[in-house]
């Protein structure tokens, strides 16, 4: 076992949404952190008052730490910080501030919105205009995006994938997302409508890759000491990690064998006392569908090329999506694909939510610890089981 | 190294790239239409993209190394959409990017796209070897299908 004195001691108290949209209309990504923030800061039944740590993660011209503190008057902040934006970076120093003392409770937002090089829309929206990526990229630089395309390839060739195993997990999220209010894609998803749908980077179409969208989400942290006080059994981290090989330049990964995602999975597994065998739910990171499969494969649910044959063969007809060994769902929130691009807060989200209790059609029954394996291959996998006490 | 274009030179002459100080060697070979990767002088050990140091041994004593441009496509995407280039026309059909693995190092591998290729044939595996276009006025390290004996 890894030293993990961290283990069950930081607790998520308070969550907020504002829900996912192709389009938010007039407001600003400051403005949708702040819905989340307030619901979530309401939803612990604290005040800005109690607020002293506040971290956060935003596209570009999203708020910052500090300007959101200004916007929600927090009147004093002992640790404020901004992680890279994939959801587990600033997770991991959300709970380490905490545990250390740094800070005793905080706000932990994520806040999203539509870019001018993502959505035409956007493009079209003269307050977005002034966001840039700087140097527009060549064709062929191998930036992440691309990347899991290039690297998707590899897989296919490898372990003579079919298009189908891509597919199977666009639908379990165009699934899940159907029975979340939250989410911004629900229209029926059939695989003719996957097999049918535009190349974009092939052999990745538009349906494996997430929907950009406007919206925020939010979490309020604390110790569990503090938690305890407020509820019986407050949802706690077990244990969470990120992690890194030394070649992770896109192109120069060691293999689709080893890389940040074996790191994350060999570092959870020596943290945590609970494993796939026992989580009732289980969220695989699904920006591009090729994540999702490495997942799979990785946490070990089976072998490597196997995770198209493991959706099939744990395929419910009924319910249009994945239910390991009929009992634990995969993304039920809809995940990136179909609930919204949120760089993995949805996933943690719903975590929270599952694990309270609350996820009303979509409930695990008694579900009491899940599984998040977050980010990609490169530089942001990352990971996390939470339980509740 | 040649140093015959001063480092403000080339920056206007890849005015689409970011060049660093760790990268210049590497463009400044693009120029002389030579592939340069970067190797270590004390493990000679190849890496990629350029480094200040050799991941291996952390040597600060790497030299900018001509490469045959020998390899097999290693990853492939085909492009339908994605950033302009005055050479790239996706009305006309998608734009192969290649990553190939260089014939000099297991796991070397560089990033660019193949010509003179039907794209039924762009797949992982094919045996390709180093040419060059222009793009933007500079020379611009491509691949291209390699006859083998
Ligand atoms: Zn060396």
């Amino acid at each position: 076992m890894a030293r993990n004195p961290i283990r069950d001691q930081v607790a998520i108290v308070g969550i907020g949404s504002t829900g996912f949209s192709r389009d938010a209309g007039g407001r600003s990504s400051k403005a949708l952190a702040c819905e989340a923030s307030i619901r979530a800061i309401r939803d612990a039944g604290f005040e800005a008052s109690d607020i002293d740590g506040i971290v956060g993660a935003a596209e570009p011209g999203g708020p910052s730490p500090n300007q959101m503190s200004a916007a929600l008057g927090l009147p004093q902040v002992t640790h404020f910080a901004s992680p890279s934006p994939v959801a587990v970076f600033a997770l991991v120093d959300a709970i380490n501030a905490i545990f250390s003392g740094a800070c005793d409770t905080l706000l932990l937002y994520f806040a999203y919105q539509r870019l001018p090089w993502n959505s035409r829309s956007a493009a079209g929206d003269p307050f977005r205009r002034h966001f840039s990526m700087g140097v527009t990229p060549l064709p062929e630089s191998p930036d992440p995006a691309a990347a899991y395309a290039a690297w998707a390839s590899r897989y296919i060739h490898e372990y003579d994938a079919p298009r189908e195993d891509f597919g199977r997990v666009a639908l379990n999220s165009r699934a899940g997302a159907a029975r979340n209010p939250l989410a911004a894609m629900q229209a029926p998803l059939s695989m003719d409508d996957y097999l049918q749908a535009r190349m974009i980077r092939e052999p990745l179409c538009m349906l494996d890759m997430d929907v950009p969208v406007d919206g925020a989400d939010a979490f309020v942290l604390t110790t569990t000491e503090r938690a305890r006080k407020l509820t019986p059994n407050p949802v706690v981290i077990h244990a969470a990690s990120v992690g890194l090989v030394g070649t992770n330049d896109e192109d120069q990964l060691p293999s689709l064998r080893r890389h940040g995602q074996h790191v994350v999975v060999e570092s959870l597994r020596a943290k945590s006392d609970l494993w796939i065998q026992d989580v009732d739910v289980f969220f695989p990171y699904d920006g591009f569908t090729i994540i999702t499969l490495g997942w799979i494969e990785n946490f070990g649910w089976c072998k490597p090329g196997g995770a198209g044959r493991f959706l099939e063969e744990h395929w419910d007809d009924k319910a249009g999506c994945a239910m390991i060994e009929g009992r634990v769902p995969i993304n039920p929130h809809g995940g990136s694909l179909s609930e919204g691009a949120t760089r993995g807060s949805g996933h943690l989200r719903e975590a929270v939510v599952q694990l309270r209790g609350d996820a009303g059609e979509r409930q695990v029954a008694n579900a009491s610890s899940a599984l998040i394996g977050c980010g990609g291959f490169f530089f942001n996998s990352q990971g996390a089981i939470l339980r509740r006490l | 190294m040649s140093e015959r274009i001063d480092d403000a030179a080339l920056v206007e002459r890849f005015s689409y790239i970011r060049i660093d100080h760790d990268t210049k060697h590497l463009y400044r070979g693009w120029l002389e239409e030579r592939l340069l990767i970067n190797r270590c002088d004390d493990c000679a050990r190849f890496h990629h993209p350029p480094k200040p140091i050799c991941p291996s041994c952390w040597s600060s004593s790497l030299t900018p190394t001509q490469v045959s441009g020998r390899g097999v496509i290693h990853l492939t995407i085909l492009l339908h959409q994605g950033p302009p280039a005055p050479d790239v026309d996706y009305a006309k059909g998608p734009h192969p990017v290649v990553s190939i693995e260089l014939e000099e190092q297991e796991a070397l591998r560089f990033t660019s796209t193949v010509i003179d290729c039907p794209l039924e044939d762009v797949r992982i595996g094919l045996p390709v070897e180093l040419a060059w276009i222009d793009r933007f006025g500079a020379p611009f390290p491509v691949f291209r299908p390699r006859e083998t004996s």
